[in-house]
């Protein structure tokens, strides 16, 4: 009898489970490409796509956008700039646009460069997040290769990024009639992600801003320490400057464009800007031509897809024109193929 | 186990003195312990470690890491490398201690083996890993050789013993070895123990029928040779006991000599996957040239300018160094074309397979109670791939059973038994077989299911009687009674104890015998016949006689013989029972059954004494003793009276011929090499339906010479080409012929050939210059048997067409002797349960039945090869498609490699993110349900065509990684060039933008997992879902305050994930990338299954198709046979056993009538034993009874 049962369950050790799994007979969907799948799907999205498409073209067509670039016209800033000499030299430059159209609502003001390449791999690491958390000011590895000055004193913020920060100062005037000259108010805040803003970039904790930065030293190409960026607003210097914020989140493109200011709503400018003449006053800082770059100004509306953008509209457009084109071709073939399949079989 | 891993130098000759130990260990020779394991705890890690590293992509992978830590160059973190390169070094370390795990266990459980062996005067159980040279151990009957002994004495007389070699060469008939005179004395223990002779022999070698050596004792040299030895890996049969010398033990053992290092097998996938890997490694190099020129371009032009914000590094110098540092930059980063984790996931896969096949409930035998097992891990995808199987023929298409079937008494036949439906019933659906109670002496394994034949029996019809009277006398069996009534048979071959058996049941009881005398219960009569002469069976006559004399004095001759001699010895007077009991002949033969013709004649008492005088003086003969005895033979045996026909069920193992049948539909080549003779092999192959009589023509090569069969071969090739030239598709023949190509018109010629080859005959055509004129023959013939192959020649048929036909060869056997071919062959199939393992050892996968073979091609086979190939596509596809952006990228960044993706997701993106579904497809993935893959054999044809992955699929799925990388970059460009956010901020930043292709490639992999996974288990959907689910919830964990307030450095990315993701054009991006991606993709797919179906497509969809398909299904299963004449005779029967019984030497002498003890010719029938073997041992184109040779 022992044994008995020994071999039986001998037996069953054995012995292959007999589950679903094991014998590969999961419960399973088999996906099939039928045509009752496949074409409706194709009109469907096609038509998505169409739709999506058409609207995409109409918000943007609906942004009012003006761009103008100013190395050019700034050429005599641009040619001092070039040397480094010059680098405490004042050079400031108008200039005057007109804007056709009245843009409505917000407005947003921005610095454009082109071929100014912040995506470079060595360029994109040179920073240090916990300097910039104002945990620890003099921490700064990896800001190769701006990391002390000639004496070895760290450099806050340090790195090829914080030294290379946009400097120029760009003033908007509105002229409603050829004498009169109105500042159009402009903020510099919100202008930044609140993440950034609020968890990314810390001041050093002290009362005194400017004792918190004492033992470092200022990036070679700054004019002010760190903490006298905004003369007019103290509560918008030191790492939380929003300039520097905007500017430390690097871009990914060479050419692109950076939010600057937003067009303070009051005033004659409460509903956006009105249609007239305009000028940008420009503090120019920032040499681009050494690297063949350009600068640029743009004053822009949004709507809820952002700004203009006629590349998304048209992709889908287009996109679902192919997709009709091919859903068309498509059952035409089928139907083809199909009635050849039952004369085939009968 | 330290013992056995002993080196030491070559020997000269080997020493062994019996009973001293001391004498013995001087030599250090191995010891019985024998280690297939490879690695010990101390040893596993560095050895793993070093043999993992010689893997070149391991190395690969490390030469990265080390590139990584260079801080100029290193564009992407350490641990972006080290992590999956941990992860695979610690799977397979895992995978392999297990496998070594599972060899230890069953070195463990060989070396633990019991065996008795002599220490000191006493006969002490030892295991068989402490058996040493020169030991004496005692071997019991059916119990496994533990060494290559020398054989000292045993149970029988005159120190004869029994093997039986099928572990070794596959040979199943036993075979007798003698102990040398001077030890067969040496019965027991006291003697042996004195025994101190000393063998001086060769060194250890792997010829299994050769030995030369000398024994030393008192004085005296006394020569041995293989007739003396009994090998490890033989089992002794019939006899009691027996004692041996160890000569060598272990690893010397010419088993384990045989038996070599297992080669490393690698599937052609493999094969092709690192013609890949290296493909992709010039493309990547080539990809790394192309950047690191415009890299030098671009830091001449812009980036010296540039300098003003960012210095060049203080090591750069020049534009060109710059280029130089930014090639190996671009090498780390675009080094995921080859992701590392691409050998794991096949492996895993591949392990995951295997696990299918062992828990396989259709592939596990409930007789033996042995599941199907693979064991070896990685050749699955290659089962789905065979196009040539090499099949061993006994214990593996057949049982090695022979069971008496049916027969032809006087022209009426017995034993056709018929199931409701017509057709030969199974063993299980039978009725109940005859009840054989009347008869005590019956075997009760016997069964036979005609009654009819008993009645015949009872009633006492005389032609019956006189059939079974001449069953049970005309043979050389010896019986074995050592209770009253229990009744054993020493049969020499199987076919003889069958009809012997036979006999006895139906109450003609054979019970003993003595050189002079036969004794048969005759329906419960003993009567006692006198044997007067045995005319011994061999291979020329064919046909085996006895003549008696009978109690009542008259003489008879019984005859029993193949159809073909015995029908034309017949006395004319039997014409018309001839005609019947030929048709009888063909129905069996046709039945694949082994047949004899049964005849007797009456000789006269005048007649008998002069030819019994004239045979006297034929074997007294000096020359030419055999010719003579041959044609006095031939004088006696004619004029025969017939009684009819045995038909001998050679018994197949279950589903033999279906399942070949069906491996023929799914155009796989079944060749069977057996050692067994001719007619034995063509029986099986007609028996399993590989031979038919529908066959055009089977050719029989059975040349001894080389021109012999050059001319056989060129004959049956011209044949072929004459009739499919006749069926006039006009083109010239010898034009193709001579061109060097092998793929000849061979293969499309017209009609069904088969092509039989004998063993001496392949031997020539195996030759450097006939090979390939064999190989076109044989592949131009629709089957293919060679039979009296050695091992080594069924490894050099093997060898041959995986040399010329770059086809995927299967080898199935179940004996040692298969073991050569096993190893040969892509793939080794053993058939387990059997009392041998070497062949399962030897093997890739096992299992107990050849049926389960068409499971394993057609159901795990097909499978795995096409999840494997999905695996594949699907895994290049997405690596190019994540990789080739930094390319793109490269353009816009200056080629400063840096990279899209955030460095997380670079390290997670091929471990995390994008490896489970892909698996789960490669492991799960069905296109047609099991049965429809039984059912369409023509399913299998893309694994042999090798359509589903081979190189223009690799270039389809570059191009399609490629083009969805283009758009994967080039969209998000599009968008991000103008766009911004909502809120009027910028959009375009490198982090969102990094967030934003990476989320479009996650989502585009996954969809298009989900388009290329054809089954979607629950699995699958848990690893798609759960891999897009785990994909955003890393990426919100990896963006958190949290982890950034730890690590600022290291997280940089912080808030990405919220502040990107919820920016509407973000997601309109990265629709847009999905659907661009993926519908040309769906519609290229759809068009294919419009235009151009696949068959598996077809299956899937209509069920039309199925019932036509089912018809021919069927119609192959008829049994085709028509009314040709074909001889069904095949005996496995050996020459000389006549004589040995006639010269009483193999009888004990307590069974003796001692009195009627004659000496003549005593010593002959060893003699002829001998011969027989040093003739085949000698020439292998001499071609006796031996195929045996090293």
């Amino acid at each position: 009898m022992e044994r008995n049962s020994n071999d039986v369950r001998g037996l069953l050790s054995r012995m292959p489970d007999n589950t679903a799994f094991k014998q590969q007979r999961l419960p399973a969907w088999r996906s099939h490409l039928t045509a009752w799948a496949v074409l409706p799907g194709f009109f469907t999205t096609g038509a998505f796509f169409l739709g999506m498409g058409i609207l995409l073209i109409l918000s943007a067509k609906s942004v009012k956008e003006i761009e103008i670039t100013y190395t050019s016209m700034c050429s005599n800033c641009a040619k001092l700039r070039e040397n480094a000499s010059n680098f405490y030299k004042e050079c400031t430059c108008s200039v005057p646009f007109f804007i056709p159209e009245k843009m409505p609502g917000n407005v947003y003001m921005y610095y454009k460069l082109h071929n100014f390449y912040q995506n470079l791999r060595r360029y994109t690491i040179s920073r240090n997040n916990r300097q910039l958390l104002g945990e620890d000011i003099t921490n700064v590895e990896n800001c190769a290769p701006f990391q002390r000055d000639s004496n070895g004193i760290p450099i806050a913020p340090c790195g090829a990024i914080a030294n290379s920060m946009f400097n120029d100062t760009i003033l908007l005037s509105y002229y409603p009639h050829s004498s009169t000259r109105i500042n159009v108010p402009l903020l510099s805040s919100g202008i930044t992600w609140w993440t950034d803003k609020h968890i990314k970039f810390q001041n050093p904790r002290s009362n005194n801003l400017p004792s918190a930065f004492t033992g470092t030293t200022k990036p070679p190409y700054w004019r002010k320490p760190v903490y006298q960026l905004d003369p007019e607003n103290p509560e918008n210097n030191g790492f939380l400057n929003n300039d520097f914020i905007v500017w430390m989140r690097v871009a990914a493109l060479p050419t692109f464009k950076k939010l600057y200011r937003r067009i303070h709503r009051t005033g004659p400018f409460a509903n956006g800007l009105p249609a007239g003449n305009y000028s940008f006053d420009i503090a120019y800082n920032f040499p681009v031509t050494v690297f063949k770059g350009e600068k640029g100004v743009v004053l822009s509306t949004v709507t809820w897809s952002g700004g203009s953008n006629l590349f998304l509209g048209i992709a889908y457009l287009t996109t679902g024109a192919v997709m009709w084109l091919a859903a068309f071709s498509m059952t035409a073939v089928h139907l083809k193929m199909k009635k050849r399949n039952i004369v085939s079989e009968s | 186990m330290a013992l056995c891993t002993k080196k030491r130098p070559p020997e000269e000759e080997r020493r062994a003195r019996a009973n001293d130990r001391e004498y013995n260990e001087k030599f250090q020779y191995a010891s019985n312990c024998i280690k297939t394991s490879k690695y010990n705890i101390v040893t596993f890690l560095p050895v793993n470690l070093f043999e993992q590293f010689q893997e070149v992509a391991n190395t690969y992978f490390l030469f990265l890491l080390i590139l990584q830590l260079i801080p100029q160059i290193s564009s992407l973190s350490w641990f972006t490398t080290i992590v999956p390169l941990v992860l695979v070094l610690t799977i397979t370390a895992v995978k392999d201690a297990t496998d070594d795990y599972f060899r230890h266990k069953s070195d463990n459980q060989v070396n633990n083996r019991q065996s008795q062996v002599l220490i000191s005067g006493i006969l002490q159980q030892e295991q068989w890993m402490n058996v040493r040279v020169g030991d004496i151990i005692k071997l019991e009957n059916n119990q496994f050789v533990a060494a290559d002994l020398l054989l000292l004495s045993s149970s029988e007389p005159h120190g004869l013993c029994y093997i039986e070699t099928a572990e070794l060469d596959g040979e199943t008939n036993m075979k007798v070895r003698q102990a040398i005179p001077v030890t067969s004395e040496l019965g027991d223990i006291n003697k042996l123990a004195k025994f101190d002779g000393e063998v001086i022999c060769e060194p250890p070698n792997n010829k299994l029928d050769k030995f030369s050596g000398t024994l030393y004792w008192k004085e005296n040299k006394f020569p041995l040779s293989n007739q003396n030895m009994l090998l490890r890996g033989c089992v002794l049969r019939n006899t009691e006991w027996c004692f041996g010398l160890v000569i060598f033990a272990g690893p010397d053992t010419k088993l384990m000599q045989n038996s070599g290092r297992t080669k490393f097998k690698r599937t052609s996938i493999d094969r092709l996957m690192n013609t890949l890997v290296l493909w992709i490694f010039g493309f990547l190099v080539c990809m790394g040239v192309i950047l690191a020129i415009g890299n030098a371009i671009w830091e001449y032009e812009v980036g010296v300018r540039f300098q003003v914000y960012l210095p060049w590094d203080e090591a750069v110098d020049s534009a060109f160094f710059s280029g130089f540092l930014s090639f190996w930059s671009y090498i780390i980063i675009l080094n995921t074309v080859v992701p590392i984790s691409l050998y794991v996931s096949v492996e895993v896969i591949r392990l995951g397979h295997s696990y299918f096949i062992n828990w396989d409930k259709k592939m596990y035998c409930m007789k033996k109670r042995t599941p199907a097992e693979a064991r070896t891990t990685t050749l699955n995808e290659e089962l789905g791939q065979v196009e040539y199987i090499f099949s061993d023929k006994t214990g593996t298409l057949t049982q090695n059973i022979m069971i008496f079937n049916k027969c032809s008494i006087y022209g009426r036949s017995y034993g056709d038994v018929f199931d409701v439906l017509g057709h030969k019933a199974e063993l299980g659906e039978r009725p109940e077989p005859i009840d054989f109670s009347f008869n005590p002496l019956a075997d009760k394994k016997f069964l036979f299911w005609d009654p009819s034949l008993l009645e015949a029996v009872k009633v006492g019809d005389p032609h019956t009687h006189e059939f079974f009277r001449l069953l049970s006398l005309c043979h050389t069996v010896m019986s074995e009674e050592k209770n009253e009534g229990e009744l054993y048979y020493k049969a020499q071959s199987p076919d003889e104890g069958a009809l012997v058996t036979a006999a006895r049941n139906f109450g003609f009881v054979f019970r003993s015998r003595t050189p002079k005398t036969i004794t048969v219960h005759e329906m419960g009569k003993a009567i006692t016949y006198q044997l007067l002469a045995i005319l011994d069976f061999n291979n020329i006559r064919k046909r085996m006689s006895v003549i008696v004399r009978n109690s009542e004095g008259k003489i008879r001759l019984y005859c029993k013989g193949a159809d073909t001699i015995l029908l034309e010895r017949l006395h004319p007077s039997n014409h018309e029972l001839l005609n019947t009991t030929t048709d009888h002949l063909n129905e069996y033969a046709g039945d694949g059954l082994r047949t004899l013709v049964l005849a007797y004649k009456d000789l006269e008492e005048d007649y008998y004494e002069e030819w019994a005088e004239r045979r006297l003086r034929a074997s007294l003969a000096q020359d030419s003793r055999e010719d003579r005895l041959a044609s006095v033979y031939d004088e006696v045996e004619n004029d025969m009276m017939l009684l009819g026909a045995t038909a001998i069920e050679d018994k197949l193992q279950q589903g033999v011929p279906e399942t070949i049948a069906l491996l023929t539909l799914a155009n796989i080549k079944i060749w069977v090499l057996t050692g067994d003779k001719q007619e034995t092999a063509v029986n099986i192959g007609y028996s399993c339906k590989m031979l038919t009589d529908d066959m055009t023509e089977v050719f029989i090569v059975t040349g001894h010479t080389v021109l012999e069969v050059r001319e056989e071969l060129r004959k049956a090739r011209e044949k072929m080409m004459e009739s499919s030239r006749t069926v006039g598709n006009g083109f010239s023949y010898q034009e193709k012929l001579s061109s060097s190509k092998l793929t000849s018109v061979l293969e499309a010629i017209a009609g069904e050939y088969a092509l039989v080859i004998n063993g001496h005959s392949l031997a020539h055509a195996l030759e450097a210059d006939m090979e390939l004129e064999f190989l076109e023959t044989a592949c131009a013939c629709k089957a293919v048997i060679c039979c009296r192959v050695t091992p080594l020649q069924k490894a050099q048929v093997v060898e041959l067409v995986k040399k010329y036909k770059k086809a995927v060869t299967l080898a199935i056997g179940d004996g040692a002797n298969d073991v050569s071919m096993i190893k040969t062959a892509h793939i080794g199939v053993g058939i387990s349960g059997q009392e041998g393992i070497q062949a399962v050892l030897a093997s890739d996968y096992s299992f107990s039945q050849f049926k389960f073979l068409q499971r394993l091609l057609l159901v795990h086979g097909r499978w795995s090869y096409l999840r494997m190939c999905k695996f594949l596509c699907y895994f290049f596809y997405k690596n190019f498609a994540f990789t080739m952006v930094h390319f793109w990228f490269g353009f816009f960044c200056g080629f400063s490699a840096q990279t899209v993706y955030d460095q997380y997701f670079i390290t997670l993106y091929n471990i995390v993110y994008t490896s489970l579904p892909v698996l789960a497809m490669g492991v799960f993935d069905q296109d047609v349900p099991e049965q429809r893959s039984m059912e369409y054999p023509k399913l299998y044809e893309p694994g042999q065509l090798n359509l589903l992955f081979n190189k223009r699929e690799f270039f389809i799925c570059i191009a399609q990684g490629i083009y969805t990388s283009v758009l994967m970059f080039f969209i998000p460009y599009g968008v991000f060039a103008e766009a911004t956010r909502d809120d009027g901020t910028q959009l375009a930043d490198y982090q969102s933008f990094a967030v934003t292709v990476a989320t479009s490639l996650v989502i585009v992999v996954s969809v298009q997992i989900g388009l290329d996974t054809g089954y979607w288990t629950a699995i699958n959907h848990f690893f798609i879902w759960g891999s897009l689910a785990v994909y955003f919830a890393i990426l919100f964990a990896m963006h958190s305050k949290g982890l950034f307030e730890m690590f600022p450095n290291q997280f940089r990315f912080v808030g990405n994930a919220q502040n990107t993701l919820a920016q509407p054009t973000v997601w309109f991006t990265i629709v847009l990338t999905t659907v661009v991606c993926i519908m040309p993709v769906v519609a290229f797919r759809f068009l294919k299954l419009d235009l151009k179906p696949e068959l598996s497509d077809t299956v899937r969809y209509t069920q039309l198709v199925r019932k036509k398909q089912k018809a021919q299904h069927r119609c192959m299963r008829r049994v085709g046979r028509t009314g040709s004449r074909r001889s069904g005779y095949a005996f496995s029967h050996q020459e000389g056993f006549g004589e040995l019984i006639m010269s009483g030497k193999n009888m004990r002498l307590s069974s003796l009538a001692l009195s009627s003890f004659t000496t003549r010719s005593s010593s002959s029938w060893i003699e002829t034993l001998r011969r027989k073997k040093s003739d085949s041992a000698s020439s292998p184109s001499g071609g006796a009874d031996k195929p045996l040779k090293g």
